[in-house]
């Protein structure tokens, strides 16, 4: 019972939260809509017993991508923007899209709609971790070269002309 | 709760994040349903991980690298959003027009 509450809460505030994301005039709100479904989606994590993707679910986005975009709306925006339009003419044509696309997503998810978890959920980091550093070792170091890359590359693009 | 609802809810966010990201004119919005479509895919990942394999950790581990790169990539859009938004005063994807010739 407490499991279907706390799935059905946190669903339904992601959802609401990714709605008002890609709807809100304002651009501010959107990004405080998009750090609360992140939230929300770290939520939904633990409820899923995956403890270490909780922990970087908060730190990772919560803590760092969404403030990283909130300060990025506030350095760009204008006050004039809050009167134009956010969303271009074709609407419709996507809401087409997504409305096919959802048909065969949904066919998926339904096939699935007897699986039941079998065993209870158990703390990973340690598995994680031997995974890692074990069988996974060149993702983890190719990841740590994309990190590099992008350290690189936002100092790279966001230096002002003069100073190159 | 089977798995079935935790992909239901995985699609509808990612329909919603590809409906931003065929329908917003600011190309902060757009990053940002990208990070919904992302997010996504993450909770499908974790879903997997626990309903169907639950003696590994193969998928909560792929989703940590998801993470990381989707990490690297709002880093990287975002400072080039801030050189384009230099050059050219506007944040709106139609403006972005200067290889139109």
């Amino acid at each position: 019972m407490l499991e279907h509450i706390v799935f059905y809460s946190l669903s339904t505030l992601v959802l609401v939260c990714a709605i008002g994301v890609v709807t809100m005039r304002n651009t501010v709100h959107s990004a405080l809509c998009l750090g609360l479904c992140l939230a929300g989606l770290a939520g939904l994590f633990a409820s899923l017993g995956a403890d270490f993707l909780f922990a970087a679910q908060v730190m990772v986005y919560v803590s760092g991508i969404a403030v990283l975009i909130i300060f990025t709306v506030m350095l760009l925006g204008r006050a004039s923007d809050l009167h134009l339009r956010q969303v271009n003419d074709q609407w419709m044509a996507a809401l087409l899209i997504c409305a096919v696309s959802s048909e065969g997503l949904l066919k998926i998810a339904r096939f699935f709609s007897g699986t039941l978890a079998t065993t209870a959920a158990k703390p990973a980091t340690r598995d994680i971790g031997r995974l890692f550093l074990g069988e996974w070792m060149i993702p983890f170091e190719l990841v740590s070269l994309v990190l590099m890359a992008a350290l690189l590359g936002a100092i790279f693009f966001s230096r002002s002309e003069a100073s190159r | 709760m089977t798995l079935a609802h935790y992909l239901t809810v995985a699609a509808l966010l990612f329909l919603i994040g590809l409906f931003g990201v065929l329908t917003r004119r600011n190309v902060i919005g757009i990053l940002m349903s990208i990070e919904l479509m992302f997010n996504a895919a993450n909770v499908n990942l974790a879903a997997f991980d626990r309903f169907l394999h639950p003696e590994g950790v193969a998928g909560t581990t792929l989703a940590l690298l998801i993470i990381t790169v989707a990490a690297a990539e709002v880093v990287v859009g975002l400072a080039l959003l801030m050189a384009i938004h230099r050059n050219l005063g506007t944040a709106y994807v139609e403006d972005f027009n200067l290889l139109k010739g």
